[in-house]
């Protein structure tokens, strides 16, 4: 684990590469930047200070790359690289995409922007505990650009039904720390997001007059930011909680956290953005339909707190986790 | 540090096990405030006995030096085991400290032991009837019998209010106005008095959970000398503003070691069903993240040795995580807080109506959401 002043530093780093990228051309494919920055590289060495920087960053400057799948890929021990995509969960869950039902793979669920352009598509299926994975050619598979709410995020629904000729098992664990580096990842991104999303509603208040003063001046407008930075705050100290006690359960409560936090700082960072929040000219719009997507991506919150909720019951047991 | 601090949580929870039949509280629940403060005064001086209490003070004042933080491990086991009154007991936090930084050495090293060690408990006057939280407009008085500089007396008039536990204490931080009537911030001085001076006069009020915890006090002509000041003439505010580190650490870290202990309990009593799964899976979220947020404000206090205005984030987190604990509690036992009249049903209704002031004491939400709006946010002054 790195310094945490040299992450702030490599963080600063890869935010710029992104934003002058975008700043020259905004359709600039990240992914080419994420390479020549070494990404796949500090994914090997680093895993988990990979991801915090990268994906913090991307959600910051609201990038769109396909670096999630190099981190599933990774999780599941395949060597990452631009030819292969992965499946992912379906929307709001977060068991393995593919079911086996008899010899046979069914599988409709979602993939990034990789799945446009790689020649092959990683499937994990069958349950969590005892996943199996198999890699199609690209031919095998239904693939169609999802317009949805955020187009710019370039997702494809996938669709493939055929047998499971060439399925390997995987270890038991290997999904779950999929789900952990996935989750952790989205979580970083959220947090950028709702950091910029913030940044961005600051600067409006200060610069909107109304009334003969900037509405910064008034508390209503005051006070649902001062809300909307506690609620960024605290995502970010359960990130930093991640980071030093990773494991299934603080990469859960992180996910659950973030995708909160997204909807509690859209709501106020909108309401006081206004009318210039609600037009496309602003970048407001951009950050939160990218959050409202994010939130899906392995679990929503709403489905992983009933899930915690469901097995604080089942044990009878509220674990505290993090020790001073 | 960690090691240091899992080593200390291990050896004292080893002997409050060792211990538990002794410290256990000898009433049953829930028990009056006269019960509770007895209780507390009895296991602070047990565990002073056995030495725990000292841990994490300086040595000037008895202490036995260490990480504040053992303090804290301390007061969280205490209220995970449910030993003591949790907010009760922490006030330790938002007293000693004061003493140690603004009070003459030889006064801090004989009432600090005093203290910790359950033969006196202080209180803190602060807020009045027209100071709350505004307190920089305080109006209760002292003025210097002769020239403030020399003078060996000063004479207290005025009223406080809100001011927890004074019928039970011996000793009061107090803040008085010493400068002109409109000096705000710069004309307040802090005293150390004892509440058995003549002209003191306690009237405690009930709290809407049907406790007596906090009165009105009244000061006619009290008499105190000046080697009772603590910190500079005029220099009352920043020993109020001292308070705020560990109010705002250690305090935080036990109430929230006692909210997830209710939670606890909660999780042993609820329904099996998805209704109760997302209520107790909501509370659990805010209090990981609170806990989250306090671990990081106590490692930065131990390696700062100071905190600022970002804590009024953590009071925010913990107002808003205790509430929704008990919300969660009184939606998920049905008629438990409204109607129900047994021992457990006293005391889920006690707790829960207390949790409803979790907005409003140490400062309210409002306040806190003006502080990080000009402070942290940077958005200028409102006025």
């Amino acid at each position: 684990m790195i310094d945490p002043d040299e992450r702030a530093l490599m963080q600063e780093t890869v935010r710029s590469a992104i934003a002058g990228a975008l700043a020259t051309d905004k359709d600039a494919d990240i992914d080419v930047v994420l390479a020549q920055l070494g990404w796949r590289e500090m994914l090997r060495d680093e895993p988990g200070d990979a991801i915090d920087i990268v994906f913090n960053a991307l959600g910051t400057t609201n990038a769109s790359a396909t670096a999630l799948d190099d981190v599933i890929l990774s999780a599941l021990g395949r060597e990452p690289r631009a030819e292969l995509a992965v499946m992912l969960p379906r929307f709001a869950a977060w068991d393995p995409p593919g079911e086996i039902d008899a010899e046979h793979l069914h599988a409709r669920s979602l993939a990034t922007a990789r799945a446009a352009t790689a020649g092959e598509m990683l499937v994990v299926c069958g349950r969590a505990s005892e996943p199996w994975m198999v890699t199609l050619p690209m031919t095998a598979l239904e693939v169609r650009k999802v317009r949805g709410i955020d187009p710019d995020a370039g997702f494809r629904a996938i669709r493939t039904q055929g047998n499971l000729a060439g399925a390997t098992r995987l270890a038991p664990g290997a999904w779950q720390s999929a789900v952990v580096l996935a989750r952790r990842a989205l979580a970083q991104q959220i947090a950028g997001a709702t950091r910029s999303i913030l940044d961005l509603a600051c600067t409006h208040t200060k610069e909107r007059v109304q009334f003969g003063r900037p509405i910064a001046r008034f508390q209503a407008v005051r006070h649902r930011l001062a809300d909307a930075l506690v609620a960024v705050e605290a995502l970010e100290a359960t990130l930093s909680v991640m980071r030093e006690e990773p494991s299934p359960e603080t990469a859960a409560l992180a996910k659950a956290v973030a995708g909160r936090t997204a909807r509690t700082v859209g709501a106020h960072c909108q309401q006081v953005l206004a009318g210039i929040g609600f037009t496309t000219g602003h970048p407001f719009h951009r950050y939160l339909k990218r959050t409202l997507t994010l939130e899906g991506l392995f679990g929503s919150s709403d489905e992983i707190v009933l899930d915690v909720g469901r097995q604080l019951l089942a044990k009878r047991h509220v674990p505290t986790l993090i020790q001073l | 540090m960690a090691i240091e601090l899992a080593h200390y949580r291990a050896e004292l929870h080893a002997w409050l096990d060792a211990n538990h039949e002794k410290l256990a509280p000898p009433f049953l629940p829930p028990g009056t405030l006269d019960n509770h403060i007895a209780q507390m005064q009895r296991v602070k001086s047990i565990l002073f006995e056995a030495g725990w209490m000292q841990f994490g003070w300086p040595e000037r004042v008895g202490g036995r030096g260490g990480s504040p933080m053992l303090r804290t491990e301390l007061g969280a086991a205490l209220a995970e085991r449910d030993i003591t009154d949790a907010g009760l007991f922490s006030l330790i936090e938002v007293l000693v400290p004061t003493l140690i930084e603004f009070a003459a050495p030889e006064l801090a090293a004989e009432v600090v032991p005093r203290l910790l060690s359950g033969t006196e408990l202080w209180c803190q006057g602060f807020s009045e009837p027209d100071a709350g939280s505004d307190l920089a407009s305080l109006r209760c008085h002292a003025v210097p019998d002769g020239d403030a500089r020399t003078a060996s007396t000063w004479v207290i008039n005025g009223q406080k209010v809100w001011t927890s536990l004074a019928q039970y204490s011996d000793r009061c931080v107090l803040l008085t106005r010493t400068g002109p009537a409109d000096s705000r911030h710069r004309g307040v001085t802090a005293f150390f008095v004892d509440m058995d001076t003549p002209g003191i006069t306690v009237r405690p009020l009930e709290m809407m959970n049907g406790n007596l915890e906090f009165a009105e006090v009244f000061f006619d002509d009290v008499l105190v000398p000046a080697d009772r000041m603590l910190g500079e003439l005029n220099g009352g505010w920043s020993v109020a503003m001292s308070i705020l580190p560990y109010e705002r650490s250690s305090c935080f870290w036990q109430r929230i070691a006692y909210l997830y202990k209710r939670l606890q309990r909660l999780v042993e009593l609820a329904p099996h069903d998805d209704r109760a799964a997302e209520v107790v899976g909501h509370a659990y979220l805010q209090l990981h993240a609170v806990r989250a947020r306090s671990r990081a404000t106590q490692h930065r206090l131990a390696e700062t040795g100071a905190l600022g205005p970002e804590t009024s984030i953590d009071k925010l987190l913990v107002a808003t995580a205790e509430q929704t604990t008990y919300d969660a509690v009184r939606r998920l036992l049905t008629g438990m807080v409204e109607l129900d009249d047994s021992a457990a049903g006293e005391v889920w209704r006690s707790e829960y109506l207390y949790s409803r002031a979790a907005t409003i004491y140490g400062g309210t939400a409002e306040v806190q959401r003006n502080i990080i709006a000009r402070r942290l946010l940077g958005l200028g002054s409102d006025e």
